[in-house]
């Protein structure tokens, strides 16, 4: 029922109070959310900050680690190892709840490969091309926590915002409109109260004029 | 070539004479170390310009539609490296045909093994084609040929008289089986080594400074697998590092093994001291550093550094030994100039050459500084 179909009468008088304790009760919650979503977020930018330089430690390493294979086995050697890899490297996408937030949760599969796994023969490639793959394998390791952390932080933003909104709305249009509807339904009911004691007043001395004559 | 021996009197063939006497020629035509200081000066337009002047680089005009930058350079050196290790094997009479035959059939291994990738994986052909070196004995009319068929079953069929197809048959059994692919070339590469050391053993003029030289690539060799195993991120058993050690070295493979289990510095530095790798790692580092101080004992401990730590070889150090392993080869072929030894010289000294040049494009490309990119020339 939309606030202004109240009536203003005992029963939407007692409506009233009970969708404001709700709507403080809501607002009470959904401002701790936002406290700990906040707390939440500057851990996560704080720590997506420091990924991000690390990545580019990482990116910088790789090639700078590629160069040298190139120098040393040419592209060719380093392409034909790179031919030899079998299994891609992937992920799998799962959920974490934070603060009823569902936050990426990225697992990488078959990034960090053994000898054996990479496919290419010991005998057939020098240690430039294990280097280079290892630099490589930790680039996209670091690649793939450092886009779960920034999906992380892209998606409770958006959940701050939408909760920042809520508390808005609650603070300053559904609060104060239920307090007005109170103090109106209040004013009516005292105002009704006193023209029902006026009136009865009125009567009283009606009734005693017209005792007073004989 | 073939030596008569009568009463302690080595007769050497004419032709043989003829064909020492062009390789060292060869030799001395490749690009000296003044050279690579000016091309280390030159922009990369300007060292294609350089090289398109050269003799031997003259693809490099031919491939500039197709590349650019280093990539041209890099098609370009291949490719010479291709024609003069064919050329090689044209000039190489009679025994030394053979034993330049068997050298370069490493090239053919991996033309080979990117074709059966290829062809498994489904990578495109003309990608597969590029990576292609011609250099051994499997001609560019037999790799164009293999490329062009669908199926492992035919490629295997095509590649019937290639002298390492023995081991192709025995080991790639199902075709079209992924995850083999390693330990198949693994096992062609062991092959090679014992064909090689099995063609020299026959008997030559010098083959028995290109055994003693085969054994030490193959020390080292096995050596550097032996610490890339022990740095990879799980621990491989015995029977992995069995399956990746070529036997035929000085340095036993028992000694590899018994290397692979240890873990305290004195039993590593005492087992490691006893092997013939120490005084050249000892001298590669002595000039890498220029550190006269640099000790066998130092370089003992250098190895047990990185084996504790879990790391693999320093390319640096790798490359300084490369050097001092190629003067010993330069002086082994001045010592016996009509041997098998000169034509393994130059075949070398290309290859590097080959390298080198590759390493400047490349180096220039990835913006790496001067002084860097000269720690991986080998000369």
């Amino acid at each position: 029922m939309p606030v202004d179909d109240i009536k203003p009468t005992r029963s939407g008088l007692l409506i009233v109070r009970r969708r404001m304790a709700l709507a403080e009760r809501v607002h009470r919650l959904l401002a701790m959310k936002l406290d700990g979503m906040m707390l939440e977020l500057i851990k996560l930018a704080d720590q997506a900050a420091r990924d991000r330089k690390e990545l580019e430690e990482k990116y910088a390493a790789a090639r700078e680690m590629v160069a040298v294979a190139a120098m040393m086995e040419g592209e060719t050697g380093v392409l034909l190892a790179a031919l030899s890899v079998e299994a891609a490297p992937t992920y799998t996408a799962g959920q974490k709840n934070v603060f009823g937030v569902c936050l990426p949760d990225l697992e990488p599969v078959m990034v960090k490969k053994t000898l054996d796994q990479r496919g290419y023969s010991v005998l057939g490639t020098s240690s430039v091309i294990d280097d280079a793959a290892d630099a490589y394998e930790d680039l996209l390791e670091a690649i793939v926590a450092s886009a779960e952390l920034e999906g992380s932080i892209k998606r409770l933003l958006d959940d701050i915002e939408r909760t920042r909104r809520r508390v808005n709305a609650l603070e300053f249009k559904v609060i104060p409109e239920l307090v007005e509807k109170r103090r109106f339904i209040e004013d009516q009911r005292d105002e009704m109260e006193r023209q029902e004691w006026t009136r009865l007043r009125r009567i009283k001395k009606i009734k005693e004029k017209r005792a007073e004559k004989p | 070539m073939r030596e008569h021996e009568h009463e302690d009197v080595v007769v050497i063939s004419p032709s043989c004479i003829y064909a020492c006497t062009r390789f060292r020629v060869r030799k001395t035509k490749l690009l000296p170390r003044e050279e690579y200081l000016r091309i280390m000066r030159m922009s990369m337009p300007e060292v294609v310009a350089h090289l398109g002047r050269q003799e031997d680089y003259q693809d490099v005009m031919d491939l500039a539609g197709d590349f650019s930058g280093a990539q041209l350079i890099e098609e370009a050196v291949n490719r010479s490296l291709a024609r003069s290790f064919r050329n090689a094997m044209v000039i190489a009479p009679g025994d030394l045909h053979t034993l330049t035959g068997e050298y370069l059939a490493r090239w053919d291994i991996a033309n080979v093994m990117a074709i059966l990738r290829g062809t498994v994986h489904n990578i495109p052909r003309r990608q597969v084609r590029d990576l292609l070196i011609p250099a051994g004995e499997v001609d560019s009319a037999l790799l164009d040929h293999l490329l062009d068929l669908a199926t492992c079953s035919e490629v295997l069929e095509a590649l019937r008289g290639w002298r390492l197809y023995p081991v192709l048959a025995e080991y790639y059994r199902i075709c079209g089986e992924r995850g083999v692919f390693a330990r198949i070339e693994n096992e062609l590469y062991r092959c090679y080594y014992a064909g090689l050391l099995g063609l020299a053993a026959s008997g030559c003029s010098g083959c028995r400074e290109l055994i003693a030289y085969l054994r030490f690539e193959i020390d080292i060799t096995n050596m550097k697998n032996l610490l890339r195993l022990h740095c990879a991120r799980e621990a491989c058993d015995i029977t992995v590092v069995d399956r990746t050690m070529i036997s035929g070295g000085r340095i036993p493979l028992s000694l590899f093994r018994r290397l692979y289990g240890v873990e305290t510095e004195e039993e590593f530095v005492n087992i490691f001291l006893q092997t013939e790798i120490v005084p050249i790692l000892a001298q590669a580092v002595r000039e890498l550093r220029q550190d006269p101080n640099f000790s066998s004992i130092d370089a003992a401990e250098l190895v047990w550094r990185r084996w504790h730590q879990h790391r693999r070889p320093i390319h640096e150090v790798e490359i300084a030994i490369t050097r001092v392993r190629l003067q010993q080869m330069d002086s082994l072929s001045r010592r016996q100039p009509f041997s098998v030894l000169p034509v393994l010289a130059y075949l070398e000294r290309k290859k590097y050459e080959v390298a080198n040049l590759r390493a400047i494009a490349r180096g220039k490309a990835f913006g790496l500084p001067s002084e860097r990119i000269w720690q991986y020339i080998v000369m």
